[in-house]
């Protein structure tokens, strides 16, 4: 359960904006409505400067991203000089989980992990699976996504797949997406406008 | 340039200019300026990368100091370091630690003003380097430590490597310090044997233009190696 109710102000663009809900949320929104802003402050790279975060009813307003168990992937999130399969075990080793082999198949096979070689190397849309992968794998609370599933091929199936992998890890996501029809995969959907805020359901 | 290498070479050689004292010279400086930019690479990486993660004016001013200053000075200091007429100098002394015209000395004032070269260098390439690298790590729950050495350092070799050269090439030109630090060295394997820049002012002095001329062209030539290594590097 997350529950975000923040201010931030970062020249002339203002951000007021709550979020109250758990399980796969989506964050839909144009180009400079906030979104990135708002997943920046939930997971510790910008901190706001009015408003709380909690996560799982615990305060992380000012803890450092690292202490957060929030995972947070864009479009260039990954370790660029490992090879995919030391990546995908790479956030899971590095906490010291002990994360069997089946579940990691699982992951690669639901998320379509059927290729190899170092992930610098690898195409957008690949090394975004191996990110995603390896952050289902490395089991934090909540999973922030900024725009790194519109570059999936088949997306829409992807996200399905998604869903239900962090729904068996008991992982939160939220999503942004420029795709309005991507909300009617997700539980929960808001939407930012000029950095406010509004639930749809 | 073009003109000491013309000069060096052709009208004013002098034989002394490529003597194996010369050659011994340049070895020496050589390998302290790769030592020194080494050095700077092991203890100044960490700092670089955080001038260029933390806004830190006061940090980053005092990091340029050595660079900034009369360089003589940065001789005076290290010398005042292990001088017997202070408590700490008198220590070091009694534990074998001594910097006066030794090649500790000599890499010691390298390091010290190479040190903000390679910083300087090294800054701009940590800043270009996308952050969201490291954001990812931290949100897996890495702490800084072990994000800055499992992640950033793994993707820095070719900017240590760049920055390394260009911190080398300024030791390798360095003249104020060393002159009062390490005029020669008195160990062995280089015992007797100044570092170039000196050996070429020394001559100048006792012999005249013709065999420093000659010994600079010398040297260019293999400043000139290094730059073209330094440019295979960068691209």
């Amino acid at each position: 359960m997350i529950e975000a109710d923040v201010k931030k102000k970062l020249g002339e663009f203002s951000l007021d904006a709550r979020v109250s809900d758990a399980d796969f949320i989506c964050l839909t929104g144009k180009n400079g409505s906030g979104k990135t802003t708002l997943l920046n402050l939930i997971g510790g790279i910008l901190t706001p400067d009015e408003g709380y975060v909690t996560l799982n009813s615990r305060k992380i307003t000012n803890l450092p991203i690292e202490r957060r168990h929030v995972s947070i992937i864009t479009q260039d999130s990954c370790i660029p000089h490992l090879d995919v399969d030391r990546h995908l075990v790479w956030g899971a080793k590095n906490k010291g989980l002990n994360v069997e082999p089946g579940y990691i198949t699982e992951v690669k096979t639901g998320l379509g992990i059927n290729f190899d070689g170092k992930v610098r190397k690898l195409s957008l849309g690949m090394r975004e699976r191996v990110s995603l992968a390896t952050s289902l794998i490395s089991k934090p609370e909540l999973i922030l996504v900024d725009e790194a599933l519109s570059n999936i091929d088949n997306h829409r199936d992807f996200i399905d797949i998604f869903k239900n992998l962090a729904a068996k890890a008991k992982i939160d996501v939220i999503f942004t997406t420029q795709y309005p029809e991507d909300a009617s995969q997700a539980d929960h959907h808001y939407r930012l406008e000029s950095g406010k805020s509004t639930r749809f359901f | 340039m073009f003109l000491l290498l013309y000069e060096g070479f052709g009208p004013l050689r002098d034989s002394l200019g490529y003597s194996n004292e010369v050659f011994r010279a340049i070895e020496l400086t050589l390998i302290s300026s790769a030592v020194a930019a080494t050095l700077s690479a092991l203890l100044f990486t960490p700092l670089a990368y955080y001038f260029a993660r933390n806004k830190n004016s006061l940090g980053e001013a005092l990091s340029d100091i050595p660079a900034s200053i009369p360089h003589p000075i940065i001789g005076v200091a290290i010398l005042v370091i292990v001088s017997p007429l202070t408590p700490f100098g008198r220590f070091l002394l009694s534990i074998g630690i001594n910097f006066f015209n030794t090649f500790l000395g000599l890499i010691t004032a390298l390091t010290i003003v190479s040190a903000p070269i390679y910083v300087n260098s090294m800054h701009p390439f940590f800043q270009s380097m996308n952050i969201a690298h490291e954001n990812y790590a931290l949100g897996m729950g890495v702490s800084k430590f072990r994000t800055f050495y499992a992640v950033v350092l793994p993707n820095s070799g070719r900017g240590i490597l760049t920055a390394s050269l260009i911190a080398m090439s300024r030791a390798m030109s360095e003249f104020g310090s060393i002159s009062i630090v390490a005029y020669y060295v008195l160990q062995q394997p280089f015992y007797g044997v100044n570092p170039a820049p000196v050996l070429i002012y020394q001559y100048y002095t006792y012999y005249g233009l013709g065999a420093a001329v000659t010994a600079s062209a010398v040297m260019i030539l293999v400043s000139i190696a290094l730059m073209v290594l330094l440019r295979l590097v960068k691209h």
